[in-house]
């Protein structure tokens, strides 16, 4: 002991730090995933004023949005087995839930959570797109689904693209949220590190460095994908 | 042949069509003139079920809709023998030139790529635009969108083509490329229902002039005798706003 900072711990502990990454990527894709396709329920829901799902949708986005995802994600991880211990009591069913892994959870929190802020994200990319273009699609005779899916969607992801990017990479960060269930993603395994050592600044220094260098690169794959997806700016397609 | 019989239609407590009739024959060339809010554009709207009529008929060629029956099949069906050239031009922003005039050839009309963009490039051209085709709306005049727009309605080969003021939103000095293109497709006898402010385009192009004032229309007559020989008051009135040689007649009359 004595050192007040521990540089050699810091790059020693860099190794198990790193094998949080895949949980925290795969917590940050599968919910980006799912929440797309809620979102985009939600998001056609509104847009079409669907009779009960625009209610449910309304007050489902307006819960996840006044609710802190902390919160949200200790409602899952402590309330989804209770659910399921009633259920099975009352309905002699016989789900057992020690076997899923916390993650599973997390997948969960993380996906509704994404879901609603994607509804509303979704919801205004669509309707930035100009009704005349829906309009031009009906008129040469395109289903209500093919003008969707042909002419306003690819324009619409063009729109939302930079909102889906930053959507995106707050969640990846939000992702440290999980260690509270015990997930071993980076933060978890910072945590881990730090606690077995009591170095818990240079633990955290690694993680937060880990964070950033992972949003840098995916934010220079963004403005790659968007150059891509701007090329009808261009004018001239090659 | 396109009939259009007793079409009514409101928003709200506006009424804005009442009691339209009107028929376009094939090869015909149709110009609908009228005020700004004389329901011009919801009659157009009407026909290709952008709006949905409250009351009346619509036939074109052998097939026919009430708008009592309305339904999404009627929609797609009337649709796909229609076709309609915004005032906006609303050429779908990511497709090239090329890529608009295709896209229901191969989604509505299903068919195989190489017909499509055979018969994309051939509408292109006579419009003028083959050489812009790998070119996106960004990159084109107003003119050269609504080309494009026109190409996009020539290749459904539809039973009439709808044109809601295609001048209207373009720079003076482009109006006449896109005039020329559809005067050029009205002496290739192709069926068209003429929204429009141009009267000298009218008379020089259309077949046949509809004067609609407040919800319906008041007056039709064959181009050369409408401009001459307007008969109801209100005609004369507009004529007389666009500077149309009836204004002149009587002038000379006068004298």
């Amino acid at each position: 002991m004595g050192k007040i900072f521990d540089v050699q711990f810091m790059f020693d502990s860099i190794p198990s730090i790193l094998t949080g990454i895949p949980k925290s990527l795969a917590i940050a894709l599968f919910a980006f995933t799912l929440g797309i396709f809620i979102g985009f329920i939600g998001a056609i829901s509104k847009i079409y004023r669907i009779p009960v799902l625009e209610r449910i949708t309304t007050v489902y986005v307006s819960f996840i949005r006044g609710t802190p995802l902390l919160v949200q994600i200790l409602l899952i991880y402590y309330g989804i087995p209770i659910i399921v211990r009633i259920i099975n009591q009352k309905f002699g069913t016989q789900f057992d839930l020690s076997r899923i892994p916390a993650i599973v959870f997390m997948f969960a929190a993380f996906s509704l959570n994404a879901g609603a802020y994607l509804t509303e994200t979704i919801r205004s990319a669509i309707q930035a797109v100009d009704k005349g273009q829906t309009e031009a699609a009906y008129s040469v005779g395109m289903t209500p689904v093919q003008a969707m899916v042909r002419i306003v969607i690819p324009q619409a992801l063009k729109v939302g693209l930079p909102n889906f990017a930053n959507f995106f990479i707050g969640m990846l960060k939000d992702t440290s949220l999980a260690f509270v269930a015990s997930v071993t993603e980076i933060m978890g395994q910072a945590k881990i590190i730090a606690g077995r050592a009591s170095r818990f600044f240079e633990a955290y220094i690694v993680a937060a460095v880990i964070y950033w260098i992972i949003c840098i690169l995916f934010e220079q794959m963004m403005r790659k994908l968007e150059a891509r997806l701007r090329k009808s700016e261009k004018g001239v397609s090659s | 042949m396109i009939e259009v019989k007793n079409i009514h239609k409101s928003f709200g407590d506006t009424k804005v069509l009442k009691g339209v009739n009107l028929v376009v024959k094939e090869g015909q060339t149709v110009a609908l003139i009228g005020s700004s809010g004389s329901g011009k554009s919801t009659l157009l709207r009407c026909i290709n079920l952008l709006e949905m009529p409250d009351e009346g008929t619509v036939s074109i060629g052998d097939f026919a809709f009430d708008a009592k029956g309305i339904n999404r099949k009627i929609r797609q069906e009337t649709r796909r023998r229609t076709a309609m050239v915004f005032q906006g031009f609303y050429l779908f922003e990511n497709k090239t030139a090329l890529g608009n005039v295709t896209e229901a050839l191969l989604v509505v009309q299903k068919k195989p790529k190489p017909e499509a963009i055979e018969i994309g490039l051939a509408c292109l051209k006579k419009v003028g635009m083959l050489d812009k085709k790998d070119h996106y709306p960004t990159a084109l005049s107003g003119g050269q969108k609504q080309r494009v727009a026109i190409a996009r309605a020539f290749a459904l080969s539809p039973k009439i083509i709808l044109f809601d003021e295609p001048t209207s939103a373009l720079d003076p000095e482009l109006v006449q490329e896109v005039l020329n293109v559809i005067k050029k497709a009205a002496e290739e006898k192709v069926t068209m229902l003429i929204v429009t402010h141009e009267m000298n385009f009218a008379r020089d192009v259309a077949d046949k002039i509809a004067f609609m004032d407040d919800g319906r229309i008041l007056e039709t007559a064959d181009s050369k005798d409408f401009f001459l020989s307007p008969k109801h008051e209100q005609t004369k009135q507009f004529l007389a706003l666009y500077g149309m040689p009836t204004t002149f007649r009587r002038r000379f009359s006068m004298i």
